[in-house]
């Protein structure tokens, strides 16, 4: 999958990452990278700039670290953040399944 | 581990354009990848390749902080939000009768001047591709839009005795742009 299709959804993605604690930039891609088998296409030098711009929205919050001489900075959700996610997530599931019963020419299902 | 001269190579071009500390930040996170394909087995020169290829080109990447930079979003809403603004401005000065006011004609050019100057920034910041640009001319903007609100703020409260409402509404929406940029340039500073 290209990062042209993940537009709108790599935000999702990311505070999803980091849904289980703090981690760095590159450790962020590994869980991307391991939930999904490998099939994320994405260059990643562009989760950083990413990143920074749900920081500024106050989404996750940044510190420095010191690890092996080298200065490191590590990412984790706020309140905002785990708000923000379970919204994207249930807006997912919708646009899924209006999509899907499109697709497959199902009927929209019916509250049971 | 020494750094092969392949990743020296990327992180000297991101320096180039990127703060030192988004580049500190990306330094990490390639030194990573690099070690990760070390351990992959693959040869150090080879190891740089793949990790550089993995990371992206430093084009792309100033360009995806260009994109994300506070201080464009910031210049981008004081431009969407500035007609709004001079409106309620242009109506309480005609309103106040403003071409009686005592001031010196020097003051009223140097006021156009620099609220255009204020203007060219917020634009070069909002539709600028260079990431040291548009932080330099978003602050500069921010900062210039915020010196004019307070301007304008203290002149009026000192000299005009009874104000009408559309003088107390432009004031208000002038506080409140003072605030925006305030905490804007705050942000800028810390990111």
């Amino acid at each position: 999958m290209r990062a042209e299709e993940l537009k709108g959804h790599l935000d999702a993605l990311l505070l999803a990452a980091l849904e289980d604690g703090p981690r760095h930039g590159y450790a962020v891609m590994e869980v991307l990278r391991q939930s999904t088998g490998g099939r994320l296409d994405l260059p990643t030098g562009t989760i950083y700039p990413a990143l920074r711009r749900l920081e500024h929205a106050g989404l996750i919050s940044g510190s420095w670290s010191v690890v092996g001489g080298r200065r490191r900075r590590a990412y984790r959700l706020t309140a905002a953040g785990s708000r923000a996610l379970s919204g994207k997530r249930a807006d997912w599931r919708d646009f899924v399944t209006v999509v899907n019963a499109a697709l497959d020419g199902r009927p929209w299902p019916s509250p049971a | 581990m020494a750094e092969p001269g392949l990743i020296s190579d990327h992180l000297a071009t991101l320096s180039a354009h990127l703060p030192p500390q988004l580049v500190e930040e990306l330094a990490d996170g390639l030194d990573q990848t690099y070690r990760h394909y070390v351990q992959q087995g693959l040869a150090d020169d080879a190891a740089a390749e793949a990790a550089i290829a993995e990371f992206g080109e430093p084009q792309m990447i100033v360009a995806a902080f260009a994109r994300t930079s506070p201080a464009r979003h910031a210049a981008r809403r004081l431009l969407a939000t500035g007609p709004v603004v001079g409106a309620c401005w242009a109506a309480a000065l005609v309103t106040g009768r403003a071409w009686a006011w005592p001031v010196p004609t020097g003051a009223r050019i140097g006021f156009g001047v620099a609220l255009i100057t204020v203007i060219s920034l917020l634009a070069s910041a909002a539709l600028g591709s260079r990431y040291r640009t548009i932080g330099r001319a978003g602050t500069a903007g921010c900062a210039g839009i915020a010196a004019l609100d307070t301007a304008m703020l203290i002149f009026v409260t000192v000299t005009v005795p009874a104000m009408a409402w559309p003088l107390t509404l432009a004031l208000t929406v002038s506080a409140a742009r003072i605030i925006f940029t305030t905490r804007t340039l705050s942000l800028m500073r810390t990111g």
